[in-house]
């Protein structure tokens, strides 16, 4: 009763024809912005956010979300259609998304990420209204060591994304982690791996390895492939989903959301480890795994799902508990700010109708990106009749001006041609990137709660596994090795087999 | 045994490289105590979790015959990242429009179908547009032109 009352509230603020307006520009100019490969929803709330200053609190916060649902929705966009995630959580959608689009189902695939992002987004508006302080009081009991088993979990589960060698796939993750302690680290002010460059100092920008590996790297691949196999698919029948293909959603697409809404609730955790997580959930439970990789819908519903209701439960921290879980929650905590308002358990009471009308505008906000979007699916499927030749030229310079843009420096520039190099490599190796870029978002938060953890515990490594949660999560993480480890191992056999009988 | 220059063994050379580089710049990073660990601890931790992977796929490709690395797309290579590196050097100092055009006409460099016309047809149609999105329409602080 309580719930449908704030709920009440909420809608009444977000239909207020002045904050619907808001939320709609939010959601076309994130959208149009970030449909741009590269440009993730942290550089396009970024650029935006100037925007929101002169607004009223509510319509600034509301439009904020409006442009970040945008931004994650143009992310898929250009993941699905030149293989460009525009933000980490969108790397999952590369991997069947842009094999659907080469295989002349764009359409399908962009209505799949469209259709399971407002299905998971209706669904966590209602976990938030019911379940958020009784969630925010769960997430309280998270202590730091909980914290890093979680993310040890959930990287090594994220291995299960890889094709290949499950130890090549390890090496990648430990390599990000590596790249991510680049920067001055915060707790002593020591300058670790700068290698005396100032502009080291705060680290490399994840929109910067991103680029560079799969803007740059993974065009050589492709000129490097010749001219047949790499021209994108002409034709995009299919632009509508069969009701076959919606039986093939709603399942995936519900798994997903759940998953992610419980993910998105945990700091730390986040659309990323969503998004990654439902992909790895679908490929273990798929009655055939081979065809992941290879266009699978279920390979784009669920993690879109995910991601989706995962974007949304991460405000559950950041409104109770004042604790922003990914950059992007950062840049609403110093938008929140700049308008006099502190993110924190007192928000919800003494600001109801900002906190519900948000509630209220996220829902709003899903159903305009499916309006938006479904009749411009063709629209942006067209994109993909340009012939290579002139393609490939815009999206190196796009990526050039995108990367030089973050912050002005044209030594991202050179580092992100340095990762392309180092992309194009890894895929000559037959190395996946994806786990590396997972690390390097990863790799940071691990030190910080291994640190606090073993500050806690006056250095005894055992509060890892005496934390009932944190033993869960080392147990699942066992479990999960286990199971890559064995096939593996029987592959490995295999092969030597065939050798012999060769 | 004759050793086999498959993708598992360079790989595993580039893990035990990358962890040892990273162990000997990083030495002399203090290491903390168990309770508080240093700035030294969690990489050294990492660095060294690389090279025995890195030694497990070397070993690996001794004994099982791995996948042989196919052959570098030089031309692209080349050309792509010559351009990009032209655009991160040139463009603070010659504005986005000459570095633009380059990147362009080294992008198509890069593969054999290298049509004149089309190319500056596309150079300038690309900058005008990139140029006027980022710049015009984000107002981001770009330069087009060199200023002397």
């Amino acid at each position: 009763m309580d719930v449908l009352s704030n709920l009440g509230l909420g809608f009444t603020v977000a239909l207020e024809p002045i904050n619907l307006m808001y939320a709609f520009l939010g959601v076309l100019l994130g959208t149009a912005i970030g449909v741009l490969p590269g440009l993730g929803p942290v550089a396009t709330i970024s650029i935006l956010l100037p925007v929101t200053f002169t607004l009223q609190p509510q319509s600034a916060i509301i439009m904020l979300a409006g442009i970040y649902y945008g931004a994650a929705y143009g992310g898929s966009t250009t993941a699905i259609l030149v293989n460009l995630p525009g933000e980490s959580s969108s790397v999952v959608t590369t991997l069947d998304g842009y094999q659907m689009a080469r295989q002349g189902k764009a359409g399908l695939a962009l209505a799949t990420a469209a259709l399971s992002s407002f299905m998971a987004g209706t669904i966590a508006t209602f976990i938030i209204a019911f379940a958020a302080p009784a969630l925010a009081e769960f997430a309280l009991d998270f202590g730091p060591a909980d914290y890093f088993s979680l993310m040890v979990f959930g990287l090594v589960a994220a291995v299960i994304l890889a094709h290949g060698s499950v130890v090549k796939a390890i090496g990648m993750i430990l390599v990000g982690i590596l790249l991510g302690t680049m920067g001055i680290d915060v707790n002593s002010s020591l300058p670790r791996f700068t290698f005396g460059v100032p502009q080291f100092g705060d680290g490399i920008d994840f929109a910067v390895i991103a680029m560079g590996i799969f803007g740059i790297g993974e065009t050589i691949s492709n000129l490097g492939r010749g001219a047949e196999a790499r021209e994108y698919v002409k034709d995009y029948k299919g632009l509508w989903p069969s009701p076959h293909d919606l039986k093939d959603i709603v399942k995936p697409a519900l798994r997903g959301t759940f998953l992610g809404a419980a993910l998105g609730i945990l700091p730390g955790g986040g659309p990323v480890l969503a998004s990654f997580s439902a992909y790895a959930l679908e490929k273990r439970i798929a009655a055939d795994p081979d065809r992941f990789g290879r266009g699978a819908i279920e390979g784009v519903a669920s993690p879109e799902a995910a991601n989706n209701s995962a974007s949304q439960t991460a405000f559950i921290p950041l409104l109770t508990l004042g604790l922003p879980a990914s950059p992007v929650m950062a840049l609403m905590v110093g938008a929140l700010m700049m308008h006099g308002l502190y993110a924190g358990p007192q928000l919800i009471a003494e600001k109801p109708e900002l906190f519900w009308g948000l509630v209220a505008s996220m829902w709003i906000g899903n159903l305009l990106l499916v309006v938006l979007n479904l009749p411009l699916v063709g629209f942006w499927a067209k994109l993909l009749t340009v012939p290579y030749r002139l393609l490939y030229p815009s999206i190196l310079l796009i990526c050039c001006i995108g990367v030089y843009s973050i912050r002005n420096d044209a030594l991202d520039v050179i580092v992100a041609s340095v990762f392309g190099l180092v992309g194009y490599v890894l895929t000559r190796l037959e190395c996946e990137p994806a786990p590396l870029l997972l690390g390097f978002i990863l790799g940071p938060l691990i030190e910080e709660n291994l640190r606090r953890a073993l500050l806690i515990s006056h250095g005894s490594p055992s509060v890892f596994v005496t934390r009932p949660i944190s033993a869960v999560f080392l147990a699942l993480t066992a479990v999960v090795i286990l199971i890559l480890l064995l096939p593996a191992i029987r592959a490995g056999r295999e092969k030597v087999f065939v050798e012999d009988a060769s | 045994m004759r050793i086999r220059l498959s993708t598992d063994f360079v790989t595993g050379l580039i893990f035990v490289s990358l962890g040892l580089f990273a162990i000997a710049y990083g030495w002399n990073y203090p290491l903390g105590t168990p309770s508080r660990i240093g700035p030294g601890y969690y990489p050294l931790l990492v660095s060294s979790g690389l090279v025995l992977l890195g030694a497990i796929l070397i070993g690996r490709s001794l004994f099982v015959p791995g996948n042989p690395i196919e052959g570098m797309a030089l031309r692209p290579l080349l050309f792509v990242l010559a351009g990009t590196f032209l655009f991160g050097l040139l463009v603070e100092k010659a504005g986005f429009v000459i570095s633009g055009v380059l990147v362009v006409v080294f992008a198509r460099l890069a593969d054999h179908d290298f049509r004149p016309v089309e190319v500056g047809l596309l150079a300038a149609v690309l900058v005008t547009f990139i140029g006027a999105l980022f710049w015009l329409g984000l107002s981001l602080p770009l330069r087009p032109f060199p200023q002397w």
